[in-house]
């Protein structure tokens, strides 16, 4: 399985640091070797159809700012000059365009190639139009870890719970506003606690998408398309933030034994992100950097996950998932015509 | 739910309490209780008594509780269930512009019981927060008052926050 990765930021880094570290499982699990034969940055690129080290392409990024010796212009001209079959992409998301991920992403699926994305602009502006072209050209894209990083929702509800009448999801799928808010509960105020997030790395130096809720917006989008099967976009979402949210608001809502929390709702016709008043001790009320959902199912009844929604391993963890997912599909395509055993 | 009992006690002391008692330890809500001494058949005094329970389930426990402490229910009625729903809102407003709000709430929706709360620091602060509590006897009542809250708020600049 050979792998294109774009964008090599933290993500993008950790995923080539994970595959270094599973290389040897991957092999052992569908005897195949699963290299990184590209990786793409901002400004550069590296290529070599026969596969390059994880590891250094890591320490060159490191060590010079850049992936690779080439640069480029153009990063779909370069995407349909090499051979992979899976593009891995995770550059920075833009929610308002799709930015060069969106290009990227339909570059590849145009060429007939597998995507597994963590971005989600594309996603959440344009979801059908992938989804369509993907199944036009007869591929598979994957995006567990656009929501919820290492949370795993998307491929829970679709996968594990595909029998079930899912009817609302809701959940807490901003680590930074939850962060903020969870200190407020203990008397900071806004301010200091949004400072004291991004002096732990937690927040941006810019937070508007985190606090004005436009992160969480576009994760219910991605919900709301990939489970429910609407036909939504970002810009659909009703969006609340918590810049509003007074150390009053939150004392009161104590007194009365809740707390508030940014809560990401969505059912067949509702699609919102905003403040809650949550009690006490409910699923929804967990305090710092996690995230966590609800999922109401008619015959499992609720069902609540919980887990790291970013970070560099938590992120790269739901798309090593979703590149073995697509190896077992290919792996058990490829075997349909064999009297050979899967392997495993 | 919200449940009417008229019950008919023994004229003795400490009867009011063991008929009320009950309903607290299964932790449903006195609303409302008329203590009828003039009206009294075969000995027993009546009691009228408004509660809140939970549930059912609960409401039969009540029952059973009544009848093994020699209780008699000669009535109980006027059963419904309610729902519940708390509302914060945050901003610049005084308590009349609320309270204004909830009267032409109430106008179309069917609401059973509205209890508003505002933060102390009406002066010190720009921002001042509401809390309100509602109980309405449908979900649909809810839904409304949720739209037409949500609605006002964004047309007044008050920030909305409603409990799940």
């Amino acid at each position: 399985m050979k792998i294109f990765v774009c964008g090599f930021g933290t993500v993008g880094q950790g995923f080539a640091e994970v595959l270094h570290d599973r290389g040897a499982m991957l092999r052992d699990m569908f005897e195949e070797e699963a290299a990184i034969v590209g990786a793409m940055d901002s400004r550069s690129y590296a290529y070599d159809p026969s596969g390059l080290d994880p590891m250094a392409l890591v320490s060159r990024k490191k060590e010079s700012g850049k992936v690779g010796g080439s640069g480029y212009s153009d990063s779909a001209e370069v995407l349909s000059s090499c051979d992979y079959d899976v593009l891995v992409e995770v550059s920075p998301t833009d929610v308002k365009t799709g930015g060069v991920g969106l290009k990227n992403i339909r570059c590849a699926l145009g060429y007939g190639k597998d995507v597994i994305t963590v971005n989600k602009g594309p996603l959440a502006l344009r979801y059908r139009e992938l989804v369509d072209l993907a199944d036009e050209k007869g591929c598979i894209m994957r995006f567990e870890g656009s929501v919820g990083g290492a949370m795993p929702i998307i491929n829970l509800c679709t996968e594990d719970l595909v029998g079930e009448r899912i009817t609302s999801i809701r959940g807490i799928f901003n680590g930074t506003c939850n962060y903020i808010l969870s200190k407020m509960d203990k008397g900071q105020p806004f301010d200091q606690a949004l400072k004291e997030a991004q002096q732990l790395g937690y927040a941006e130096t810019d937070p508007t998408n985190d606090i004005e809720g436009y992160d969480s917006a576009c994760k219910v989008a991605i919900l709301a398309n990939a489970v429910f099967g609407r036909d939504v976009t970002f810009n659909d979402v009703k969006i609340t933030g918590i810049t509003s949210i007074t150390d009053e608001a939150v004392a009161m809502a104590s007194s009365r034994n809740m707390v508030i929390r940014l809560i990401g709702e969505v059912t067949d016709t509702k699609l919102e992100v905003g403040p809650r008043l949550i009690p006490k001790g409910h699923p929804l009320s967990i305090s710092g950097t996690l995230n966590t959902a609800q999922i109401l199912t008619d015959l499992a009844g609720p069902v609540t996950v919980s887990g790291r929604g970013a970070g560099r391993t938590e992120t790269a963890s739901a798309i090593l998932s979703d590149l073995m997912a697509i190896m077992d599909k290919r792996c058990r395509s490829r075997w349909a015509g064999s009297s050979s055993t899967i392997p495993r | 739910m919200i449940v009417n009992a008229e019950l008919f006690v023994k004229d003795l002391p400490g009867q009011l309490v063991g008929s009320l008692e009950p309903i607290s330890l299964l932790d449903g809500n006195i609303v409302e209780v008329v203590h009828n001494r003039e009206r009294i058949i075969n000995h027993r005094i009546c009691i009228n008594v408004t509660f809140e329970m939970e549930d059912k389930e609960q409401l039969c426990r009540l029952k059973d509780v009544w009848k093994s402490k020699d209780i008699i229910i000669s009535q109980l009625g006027s059963v419904y269930q309610t729902y519940s729903m708390e509302y914060m809102l945050i901003g610049s407003f005084d308590g009349g512009m609320i309270e204004d709000m909830m009267k032409e709430a109430g106008r179309t929706i069917s609401l059973d019981a509205t209890d508003i709360r505002y933060s102390s620091k009406a002066g010190a602060s720009v921002n001042r927060t509401a809390m309100i509590a509602v109980k309405t006897r449908s979900e649909e009542d809810l839904d409304m008052l949720d739209r037409f809250l949500d609605q006002k708020c964004r047309t007044s600049g008050i920030t909305y926050v409603r409990g799940v």
